[in-house]
């Protein structure tokens, strides 16, 4: 039982670190409709932006943090700038940007390795608390990954429904061409989406820095796992991106229990199957017309 | 007010209206008819500044806008119902209604507007918090008419307002569109297929085929079926 309850914890802070991932990966999809693949990364450019801000610069770990947030907003807006809106000027089809964007994500992942090393790259001197209650054990980084993003999600919930940027961008979410029609500029729409959603990314990114550190290749299940939360929570939705998250990161650990590790990754694409198949427009999304 | 000339458009190298001169002075309804497939939808996305002209001149109170981006156009007082949904259907009556506001920089001016919308359309102020998209046919339309009201545009182009509707309501929204222009001045450039409701509201009549005009007129001609059998 004490196992069950350890697995459940586990989900839990796994499901927070999918979710501020789904929400990300969703903020930028939803208006933009581009299938970001090189959203792995610009997440990755966040965790090495806030590590080099350590080691090389000598900043606190929490300036460093903001400069991580500050690098991959940057990046983002410009992968928007540069490689996806001359595509979407010339209307480009759905697949040409995505193998421009595949193109993007093997470029920056190996510009990553180049300019910092293909090594694991740590923050020198940092040892997290540990918290042991009753039978479960946690880590202060574990919870802030859960303070992220209940702290994330308020602030974009209040962007969304109060700020005029935020209108725009659930308008442009519901429908591209009427937000066009009632006057929205809909690429500063597209590049203020691709400056947030990058910005949440870099979060997680930090965090999974400080936890265990990060490698080149960190953003491939970063952006595997944004995708999974977003298909099962339903796009559109930035509720569905919570609740997907949660629920594969839940499933995944639980699935723990009667199965040896190395089979995780292999239930989030059940899961992700599962819902393809007998829900397509995911737990909470509309029906993509 | 809007004068187009020689406009040419299509999508890609599919070349849809050709050559169409239009003008639609203030104050007028003007009515476009035309079998499927004539234009007319093309001709006023090309208007709007959806689509690009490739060829002609597109003038709006005497400023050239051909080549403006839409956002532009809104803020300068053109209004644009597409055929079909033209509303946010995952959103709310009253994000919507607030949302065909998004150009307005007064604010203040709001509370008033949405009063008249409301006045119009009672059905909006009741189902004000309800989604969009669970709002019947004739409630979307009557949804998308506000919201272009919420900007008091000087000029509306709406593209068959009547789609898909039951007869009766049909006549509903012809009867606000003939208000909207009748107490607010708001000119009118309507693309219509269902002549019998539309005709009536007209003060002017374009006929498209096959992305030409063939017609341009007073509506009186047109009542005789013969006539307009002739066109079509």
């Amino acid at each position: 039982m004490d196992l069950v309850l350890q697995l459940l914890v586990n989900g839990v802070i796994n499901g927070s670190h999918y979710a501020l991932l789904g929400i990300g990966f969703g903020i930028i999809f939803g208006p933009t409709r581009i299938t970001h693949f090189a959203y792995g990364p610009i997440f990755a450019v966040g965790a090495y932006g806030c590590w080099a801000s350590v080691a090389w610069l000598g900043l606190p770990v929490p300036a460093a943090a903001l400069a991580g947030v500050l690098a991959a907003a940057g990046v983002g807006a410009l992968s928007y700038l540069w490689l996806y809106r001359p595509f979407e000027r010339r209307g480009s089809s759905h697949l040409v940007v995505l193998i421009a964007s595949l193109g993007l994500f093997i470029t920056l992942e190996n510009l990553i390795g180049i300019v910092f090393g293909t090594d694991t790259k740590v923050v020198p001197g940092l040892s997290p608390d540990i918290f042991l209650w009753g039978p479960v054990v946690v880590t202060s980084i574990q919870l802030w990954q859960v303070a992220a993003l209940a702290g994330i999600a308020l602030a974009l919930f209040a962007f969304l429904r109060r700020s005029r940027h935020g209108k725009a961008l659930m308008a442009m979410t519901d429908n591209g061409e009427m937000a066009q029609i009632i006057g929205i500029d809909t690429v500063r729409v597209s590049l203020t989406a691709f400056a947030v959603g990058s910005a949440v990314a870099a979060v997680p990114a930090i965090l999974i820095l400080l936890k265990e550190g990060a490698t080149p290749h960190m953003g491939f299940i970063a952006v595997f796992m944004a995708f999974v939360a977003v298909i099962v929570g339903g796009i559109g939705s930035f509720r569905g991106a919570i609740i997907g998250g949660y629920a594969v990161g839940i499933v995944e650990n639980i699935g723990m229990w009667k199965l040896p590790t190395e089979w995780q990754s292999t239930i989030a694409f059940v899961v992700l199957f599962l819902i393809l198949l007998f829900k397509p427009s995911g737990l909470f999304g509309r029906r993509v017309r | 007010m809007l004068e187009a000339t020689g406009v040419a458009a299509g999508y890609g190298r599919k070349r849809i209206v050709h050559g169409v001169d239009l003008a639609v002075g203030k104050g007028e309804i003007v009515l476009v008819l035309g079998h499927n497939g004539a234009g007319k939808t093309t001709l006023m996305r090309t208007l709007f500044g959806l689509l690009p002209a490739a060829e002609g001149t597109i003038r709006y109170e005497g400023r050239d806008i051909a080549g403006r981006r839409p956002a532009e156009n809104v803020a300068d007082g053109i209004a644009f119902i597409p055929q079909g949904h033209g509303i946010f259907r995952t959103l709310s009556v009253r994000d919507n209604l607030d949302l065909g506001a998004f150009v307005e920089p007064d604010k203040s001016l709001l509370p008033e507007r949405l009063d008249t919308v409301f006045r119009m359309f009672p059905i909006l102020k009741e189902r004000a918090s309800q989604i969009g998209g669970t709002l019947s046919g004739g409630q979307q339309q009557m949804l998308a008419i506000g919201m272009a009201l919420m900007h008091a545009p000087r000029l509306v182009i709406l593209d068959e307002p009547s789609i898909g509707l039951a007869p009766n309501l049909v006549d509903k929204v012809m009867e606000a569109i003939a208000y909207i222009n009748r107490t607010m001045g708001t000119t009118i450039l309507m693309v219509e297929q269902n002549v019998k409701y539309s005709l009536p509201i007209a003060s002017r009549v374009a006929v498209l085929k096959t992305g030409r005009k063939i017609y341009d007129g007073p509506p009186d001609p047109l009542h005789d079926r013969v006539e307009l059998m002739k066109l079509f």
